[in-house]
């Protein structure tokens, strides 16, 4: 009867999109760093931790209101404990653990047993209630014994909880605990020369009366007070033999210091190309809208140069770390993953749909745009994919790896040298409009229902006469330019207009369609 | 404009185009290569090449071609060579044009100083377009086909002849797009200077003999435009 009960609540709660929808929401809040929300359930979490602390601080020589002592002790408690036990009830999947427990039971024609089912999640809860992190959470969950002074204590787990809601201190955790062994060695050295260090001078002080070192405790404190080379000066050996003891833990004192010292440098050296490169990652994760380069050459370093004057954001990836250095070097934002792998999308959380404008395919081979172009259609199906194309026998490969557009540069740089050739003035007057040094522009306008009602009308205001040519309109429907289109012409909302002007004129003349069309 | 004979130098995957490209522009065309390895290449591709190299005097040429209608390609595939190059025939023909590709901007300011009239910088032009085909897809589009395929519509310059009747005029005088269904997009007006200035730069030009008007239009527009000014394209 109470497996029946435990399977049907386990089933019920996995097929409930609720739950899990609001299971997901939490998880999100309190684990996941690239959820927008979790920075503000951060910042309130520390301000809490701020405030009690502060709370703490002050009730030590002030009178503080009761009405804080209340919200200290009890409601910033009740807040951490609320949130230990979401932290609990996150940490793993009760019902899933039930159902396969369950399904297990049943392939082997076995009957359910909700007591093995039990065990599975109370060991699996247990990981989490002693793991380092949980335990400081519940021994933050503690202070309002504070009127008992040692217990006051407990406030230092409340700090420690900050480590919970900032990076920084998350990563200089895990930067030293990189380095655990050496750590722990030098925890032994030193352990071992304040333990023979306080016996010795102990023996050698203990009985001349002169001397202040009376107890073995004194003498542990004298031997750390010197070993860690802060030397306080209020207990001092009187006699040679514990001057003696005491020159040789000076030296060691050094050993020591220098020692700890190269564990933390050399921690922080070897991890911080990984520290940069997670804040980088984390960059790209915020940016809104870029393209993507795949592959970095001096032609990827080109099309970047040129999409970031025109204001765009640019993101490269490239599998070759020296290309990377590079690039950073050229000022560009890259990262060092290999762009025809699933595993690097996953390890830099791009989310090409939302993200990525389109990708540029621009690696050294065929052969690799279109490995890279089929993990991409893999993630993405619908997102613009661009390529150069190296060899023209690959051009149709390229359209079935469903790349979208294709640069042959050898065949564009034959058909520029006809026109170059045959129409010099014409062509410098193409290229001047293309490469906008000019002061003049083409541009392609996109029309919305507003701006194609009035985008005639406009056209004709004596501002643009004879300094705005319209080329003509894209008819997007149909698929078709019309070139030089009478003013009758009937303009509809998705049609694309293309004009030539000067910048301003441009920017007025939308300004001024947008204008009419809300009047 | 178009000469009656084209020297294309070097036979790679660049100058292979180029060479396919105006192969049917120019009455006689001429590759020249470096290599056995380039000659077998443009064999391979259907041209007759022949061999020379860097320290020629280039009196052949002179001998062979009418160098007053001539004009150079060099698609060498090293800068350095392809810069020489340039300078050696800038050197012994002071008038002939010459376009020269350019790996990248660096070396396209090298090739101008040797003499080229047109470099093309490979880089900077893939880049652009690159940029061009994701930011301006339409624009794109349109200028390819008025430019490279066969569509109706087409770009062209008409250079004014003396006993035009525009002659005189200015351009604002005439409304181009609806008595000529053509779009004047530039003028190379011969007082002010040898360079082209932009009619929506709004400034009313006076138009003389010689000036050159780079108008876009469907083909037979442009015909009758042409015949209208005077001239046959």
């Amino acid at each position: 009867m109470f497996s029946q009960w435990m399977v049907g609540i386990a089933f019920f709660l996995h097929a409930s999109s609720r739950y899990r929808h609001v299971k997901k929401f939490f998880h999100n809040l309190l684990e996941n760093p690239s959820y927008p929300y979790k920075k503000f359930f951060d910042y309130t979490m520390m301000v809490l931790i701020i405030i009690s602390v502060y709370i703490l601080i002050l009730h030590v020589k002030h009178d503080v209101s009761p009405k804080w002592i209340f919200f200290n002790n009890y409601v910033v408690s009740f807040i951490f404990f609320i949130e230990y036990l979401l932290r609990l009830w996150i940490f793993s999947d009760t019902s899933k653990i039930v159902i396969e427990q369950y399904e297990h039971d049943v392939f082997i024609q076995r009957r359910f047993n909700y007591f093995d089912a039990f065990r599975s999640i109370v060991k699996n809860k247990l990981s989490f209630v002693t793991s380092t992190s949980a335990i400081i959470d519940m021994l933050a969950i503690m202070p309002f014994f504070h009127e008992f002074r040692i217990l006051r204590v407990f406030i230092l787990f409340r700090v420690f909880k900050l480590f919970r809601y900032s990076r920084s201190l998350t990563q200089l955790v895990s930067i030293l605990s990189s380095k655990k062994f050496e750590i722990f060695t030098l925890g032994i050295f030193a352990t071992v020369i304040i333990m023979v260090s306080s016996v010795l001078i102990y023996v050698m002080e203990a009985h001349n009366p002169e001397s202040k070192i009376n107890t073995l405790f004194d003498a542990v404190y004298w031997s750390v007070v010197t070993i860690f080379t802060v030397g306080y000066g209020d207990f001092v050996p009187v006699t040679d033999e514990g001057r003696i003891v005491a020159m040789a833990i000076i030296v060691a004192g050094i050993a020591v210091i220098s020692f700890a010292t190269s564990i933390v440098v050399s921690a922080f050296t070897e991890k911080l190309d990984e520290i940069k490169e997670e804040k980088l990652i984390d960059d790209v994760g915020k940016i809104d809208q870029f393209y993507l380069i795949c592959g970095y050459s001096p032609l990827s370093a080109e099309v970047a140069r040129q999409f970031i004057r025109h204001g765009n954001k640019i993101v490269i990836l490239e599998r070759d770390k020296e290309k990377v250095q590079q690039a950073h070097k050229d000022g560009f934002t890259a990262l060092a993953y290999d762009s025809g792998s699933l595993h690097s999308y996953k390890a830099i959380k791009i989310d090409i749909p939302t993200q990525v404008k389109a990708v540029i395919l621009l690696r050294d081979s065929d052969v690799l745009n279109v490995y890279t172009a089929l993990t991409i259609r893999e993630i993405s199906p619908t997102v613009i994919l661009l390529s150069i194309l190296h060899q023209d026998e690959n051009r149709r490969k390229l359209s079935l790896a469903g790349i979208n557009e294709v640069v042959y540069t050898q065949e564009l740089i034959g058909l520029i040298s006809k026109e170059v050739s045959g129409r010099p003035v014409a062509f410098e007057v193409i290229h001047a409009l293309r490469s906008e040094n000019s002061g003049v522009f083409i541009e392609e306008i996109g029309l919305d229902r507003m701006m194609a009602e009035r985008f005639f009308e406009v056209a004709r205001l004596p501002l643009f006469y004879k300094r705005l040519i319209v080329l003509g309109i894209y008819k997007t429907s149909e698929s078709k330019f019309l070139f030089n289109p009478s003013t009758d012409l009937t303009i509809n909302e998705g049609d694309v207009g293309i004009v030539i002007a000067t910048r301003s004129l441009i920017d007025e003349f939308k300004t001024l369609m947008y204008q009419k069309g809300k009047k | 404009m178009i000469h009656n004979s084209a020297l294309v130098f070097g036979f790679n995957e660049y100058a292979k185009q180029i060479t396919l490209q105006i192969s049917s522009e120019y009455p006689s065309f001429t590759v020249f290569v470096m290599n056995e390895t380039e000659k077998a290449a443009a064999r391979l591709a259907g041209f007759e090449a022949e061999l020379f190299d860097l320290s020629e005097d280039w009196k052949s040429i002179e001998d062979r071609f009418d160098i007053n209608d001539l004009i150079i390609f060099c698609a060498l595939d090293n800068d350095a060579e392809n810069v020489f190059l340039t300078i050696s025939l800038r050197a012994t023909f002071e008038h002939i044009p010459i376009i020269a590709l350019a790996g990248d901007h660096e070396s396209a300011e090298k090739m101008k100083s040797a003499g080229a009239n047109k470099v093309m910088p490979i880089l900077q032009i893939t880049a652009g377009i690159i940029s061009e085909m994701l930011e301006k897809p339409t624009v794109t589009e349109v200028l390819h086909d008025i430019f490279y395929e066969d569509s109706a519509l087409k770009i062209a310059q008409i250079t004014i002849p003396e006993e035009s009747f525009v002659v005189g005029k200015h351009l604002h005088d005439i409304d181009w797009g609806s008595e000529y269904d053509v779009l004047v997009l530039a003028i190379v007006d011969h007082q002010l200077g040898a360079t082209f200035s932009f009619t929506s730069r709004g400034h009313n030009h006076h138009i003389d003999p010689d000036d050159i008007l780079v108008v876009i239009g469907y083909e037979d527009k442009i015909a009758t435009f042409s015949r209208a000014m005077g001239v046959m394209i």
